[in-house]
């Protein structure tokens, strides 16, 4: 009886919301968008773990190994391929020689055939990218012919710039580590998964990162399934006229809500299937998917299909308990009942219990406990939205005299303080999640950022060549690039007391520097030099000294070091010659000092040429627009197997930054949502008072008065929800950072920032209704007919 | 034009369209200090129109409007809302009382929009709900109380200021014809007892019967029923 009673009354209510006319549809409109972007940013983030392993799948199906030692002979089934990743602009460029050794040679995932010699293979965003005019650079440095697409299996994202180009004479560069012979793609059985898996700091903040960011998106949904509720009501008044009770009243408002909800269940699966379309033409974080990539997981999508309905059916029911409606109006209970705290408190204590227990678990890198981290992160967030309401109840009991906006203003937040509060709740709980968030970002921010030590005042890239480039013309290259300012080349090779083609090698080594007097002049003090000259550099390390005092002494034997990557070479020795001059040496542009020879170019035994190894340091005039680009131009045209880096003074943890930056992202994302939820409520209380605002005016209240009040009625609520929000944030933050081990201490630059943007998008929020309320005040408002 | 001799407030050949609907077409209007003047007509006849102008809430497209000898089409926004506030009172059917304001609040609130203080605001209003026999509702809000008194405690309001001009439209059209009778008698009273001018619209005789004077507002014309009789 009692479910054939809320069938019947459920039913009735989503009747009402369809067949109330323009205005119906309005309202349900208006509900299912607000509930409709919460549901498409759940899907989404269902959908994200799937789409991060499906790109993990592919990326592993790829894998060319070339961190590999093991020696193969050329087969008709081995490829040799080469990895000469770089960048453009700053995005990720996938590049790869390639040179298929027989007909049976292993096919790249998402490759039809392997472009020949001069030709390349390209993924569809690099295509386009050539194809514009911001590809110019880019195709002075890959001067092959395109002559194929990546199919989607060699990608893992829609957006990833990759290629695959034909190359001749691979093989002697195989090295283990760049250049390697295989005979399939894929990561071999042995290695096991690649699942390096998070540490447990990370797994904690992305844990918290998501919570924090899901929190205001379910607050939001519960306010959005509340639009256009006043209107409502007095609708609901006429229903009591003809009969029916308050519990069905508040039932078939329930149903009124569970219409919006459903309808905003398919205008979330809509705008979840359009964002999926547009996610293939977008990159976040240096990160595209493929529209295919992002399935939500079935299990989570019915949660979410059952979950939404049933807490808009909830969230009514709970939000009319403080509703008379009487049949000939609705009366708003004038005085609710005074808000309880003691419950309120329960809340963001019992988080605290839940956190407790891990306390100082980072220190020895303990795994945290998914779920308690989970609970009690949850409950001290929601702990904000069950504070709020007592609070802002509280305080604006107790604000009385002021002018007449301020009157007006508070007024209205004594007599619905709840709605003020469930209007910044969305709001308090995202700053207070990102501050927290912040606070332990901030905290464990130096156990991922670490410093190189280098000085990038002097250098601001460096390329390394391959064993045999030639140093000088490769120096000349560089130098005549446009926006470089100087360059310092510096070859070197090992030498030793022993062959290094013996498994034990040799016990004493020391380097040989190979440079121009000019660059020599980097790693050691020279009074005269000149090009045939050899020095002794001695200094820096004390061990090392001594091993060079030992292999440079005049007469003595010493090996060369042959070996040009996996492959041995013959033994070359050497006989220090005598009269060689000492030298100091001196901290070169990586801050090492470094004992051994020094040798000029025509110095070096002919033999050793092919096998010095050259680093290129470069001083950039950096305000020439694209200075890097011409560089990498310049190594690519030197050797196209050459490595570009940018010098940075700090490295941080690829993750950590990922991490970081997708919640700077998320947080936007869900604040612009808040914010845009705040403006519809806004809008719609503003237009129930319609008919007072025009009467206001008519008996001669000033529109700076009715502004003023209507900011005075955004700013007091937010106030307090921010004031609340930071002590909350604080709170949760110093509690993660203990459960990391790290010192407590706040970061007030972030931490202000988070709380500033959530006061901006409520001053903007205001800031858009004000043209509205403008228009609301005119006396058409009081026309009837 | 010249107003009639003597009039506080007079109009002329009044003409106001709200797209293509066509609210007055040429009506004309005047009220001595003390006189009630009772706006008859039909629905959508154009008396609320015309109420709307002569209280310098909405601009007329044509015709004249004068207020004491003032010219109402000459003075901007603010000094029509000044006018308004200090020269003119209202009375609506519904949606006048602010519902998050006590009574006294609601009565004071003209007052306090003139700059007076809180307390003194607030005497002046106590002063008026009990000449309207509603002073026990003082800290009540506008949801606690009946029609009959919300709408007693809106003519304490339209009277606190001791307007000129009290404009009233159809203060009793949400009343049963009980209550709506003592603020009829309370209103007129009020009114009589400062010399304020009352512009009635109501389509109900028996309202209409606590006038002076009658005029009729049909398609948008008038005719004033004394002259015409």
């Amino acid at each position: 009886m009692k479910v054939r009673q809320w069938s019947r009354d459920l039913g009735l209510g989503l009747r009402f919301a369809f067949a109330g006319g323009r205005e119906g549809w309005f309202r349900v409109l208006l509900t299912a968008v607000g509930v409709g972007l919460g549901v498409a940013l759940l899907l989404l983030t269902t959908a994200i773990p799937n789409a991060l392993d499906v790109r993990h799948q592919r990326d592993e199906a790829r894998l060319d190994y070339t961190y590999d030692q093991t020696h193969r002979p050329k087969g008709a089934d081995t490829l040799v391929i080469s990895d000469i990743d770089g960048s453009y602009h700053g995005a990720d460029l996938r590049g790869r020689l390639v040179e298929p050794e027989g007909p049976r040679a292993p096919l790249a995932p998402g490759l039809s055939r392997y472009p020949a010699p001069g030709e390349m293979v390209v993924s569809p965003a690099l295509r386009r990218l050539l194809d514009s005019g911001d590809g110019k650079l880019l195709r002075e440095r890959l001067p092959y012919r395109v002559v194929g697409t990546i199919g989607e299996p060699g990608l893992i994202g829609s957006q990833e710039l990759a290629y695959y180009a034909g190359a001749k004479g691979l093989a002697s560069h195989i090295n283990g580590w760049q250049t390697a012979r295989i005979k399939e793609f894929g990561r071999p059985q042995a290695s096991g998964s690649s699942s390096e898996g998070l540490d447990p700091v990370l797994f904690l903040l992305v844990l918290v990162v998501f919570v924090v960011l899901l929190m205001p998106v379910g607050v939001f949904i519960a306010a959005a399934v509340r639009f256009g509720g006043e209107r409502r009501d007095r609708r609901l008044a006429a229903l009591r006229l003809v009969g029916s009770d308050s519990r069905m009243t508040r039932r078939i408002a329930a149903g009124e809500a569970l219409a919006g909800s459903l309808v905003g269940l398919v205008f979330g699966t809509v705008f979840f299937l359009l964002g999926r379309h547009l996610a293939g033409s977008a990159e976040v974080l240096g990160i595209s998917v493929f529209p295919s990539y992002l399935n939500p997981s079935p299990a989570l999508a019915v949660l979410v299909a059952l979950a939404v309905p049933a807490a808009a059916v909830l969230v009514t029911l709970f939000a009319m308990r403080g509703v008379v409606i009487e049949p000939l109006g609705v009366v708003r209970t004038a005085k609710p009942a005074r808000r309880r705290l003691w419950w309120r408190l329960l809340l963001p204590l019992g988080g605290l219990a839940m956190l407790a227990p891990m306390i100082g678990q980072g220190a020895d890198n303990g795994d945290f406990n998914e779920y308690l981290v989970v609970g009690g992160v949850l409950l001290l967030l929601v702990g904000v939205t069950a504070l709020l309401p007592w609070v802002v109840e509280a305080v604006v009991a107790r604000l009385n005299s002021g002018g007449v906006a301020w009157q007006l203003a508070v007024r209205r937040l004594q007599l619905s303080s709840g709605s003020a509060a469930r209007m910044v709740n969305g709001i308090a709980v995202a700053v207070a999640g990102a501050v927290a968030l912040q606070m332990l970002f901030t905290g464990i921010e130096g156990d991922y950022t670490k410093a190189t030590g280098k000085d990038v005042n002097k250098t601001q890239m460096q390329v390394q060549l391959q064993p045999g480039d030639a140093l000088g013309p490769a120096a000349a290259k560089f130098a005549a690039t446009k926006g470089v300012r100087k360059v310092t080349a510096l070859g070197g090779f090992q030498v030793g007391d022993g062959s290094f083609n013996t498994e034990e090698g040799p016990k004493v080594q020391t380097s040989v520097t190979v440079a121009d007097c000019a660059s020599l002049r980097t790693v050691a003090t020279l009074t005269s030099c000149h090009d045939g000259d050899t020095f002794v550099a001695r200094g820096g390390d004390k061990e090392m000294d001594a091993q060079a005092a030992q292999l440079t002494k005049p007469g003595r034997k010493i090996f060369f070091n042959t070996t040009r990557g996996n492959v041995d070479g013959p033994d070359f020795r050497w006989s220090v010659p005598g009269g060689l001059r000492q030298v100091r040496a001196v901290a070169d542009v990586n801050g090492n000092v470094s004992p051994g020879f020094l040798m000029t170019p025509a110095a070096v035994p002919h033999r050793m040429k092919s096998l010095i190894s050259g680093q290129v340091y470069l001083s950039l005039d950096e305000s020439v627009p694209d200075v890097h680009e011409y560089v990498r131009n310049t190594a690519a045209r030197v050797d196209p197997m050459s490595d570009t880096q940018m010098w940075a003074a700090t490295e941080r943890s690829d993750k950590f930054t990922s991490i970081r930056t997708g919640l700077l992202v998320g947080a936007a994302c869900v604040l612009a949502l808040i914010g845009l939820s705040l403006l519809v409520s806004q809008l719609e209380q503003l237009r129930e008072r319609k008919k007072l605002l025009s009467a206001l005016v008519a008996f001669g209240t000033r529109r700076r008065t009715l502004s003023l009040s209507v900011l005075w009625q955004t700013t007091i609520p937010i106030a307090l929800g921010l004031a609340l929000a930071l002590a909350v944030g604080l709170t949760l933050g110093a509690v993660l950072l203990k459960m990391v081990n790290a010192t407590v201490g706040i970061d007030w630059a972030s931490v202000l920032t988070m709380t500033g943007i959530g006061a901006a998008v409520v001053l903007v929020v205001t800031l858009l209704s004000l043209p509205p309320l403008v228009r609301l005040m005119r006396p058409e408002g009081l026309r009837t007919e | 034009m010249t107003p009639p001799p003597g009039s506080l407030l007079a109009a002329e050949d009044l003409r106001k369209a709200y797209g293509p609907t066509l609210a007055l077409d040429g009506a004309a209007f005047s009220i001595h200090p003390g006189e009630v003047v009772a706006v008859m007509g039909p629905s959508g006849s154009g008396k609320s129109t015309l109420l709307h102008c002569l209280a310098g809430i909405v601009p007329p497209d044509s015709g004249s409007i004068t207020y004491a000898g003032r010219e109402l089409a000459g003075m901007s926004d603010a000094e029509r809302s000044a006018l308004r506030r200090s020269e003119f009172g209202f009375v609506f059917q519904f949606g006048q009382l602010v519902p998050e304001l006590t009574c006294v609040e609601n009565v004071a609130l003209p007052l306090r929009l003139n700059g007076t203080s809180r307390k003194q605001a607030e005497r002046a209003a106590l002063t008026w709900m009990e000449r309207l026999e509603v002073d026990g509702l003082k800290d009540k809000r506008p949801g606690e109380v009946s029609g009959g008194q919300g709408q007693r405690v809106a003519v304490a309001r339209a009277l606190v200021t001791e307007p000129r001009v009290l404009f009233a439209d159809e203060p009793t059209g949400a009343l049963d014809s009980l209550n709506g009778e003592r603020v009829m008698e309370l209103l007129t009273d009020a009114a009589r007892s400062t010399n304020a001018a009352v512009v009635l619209v109501t389509h109900e005789a028996r309202v209409a019967a606590y006038s002076d004077r009658e005029i009729v507002v049909r398609d948008g014309k008038s005719r004033d029923m004394e002259r015409a009789v």
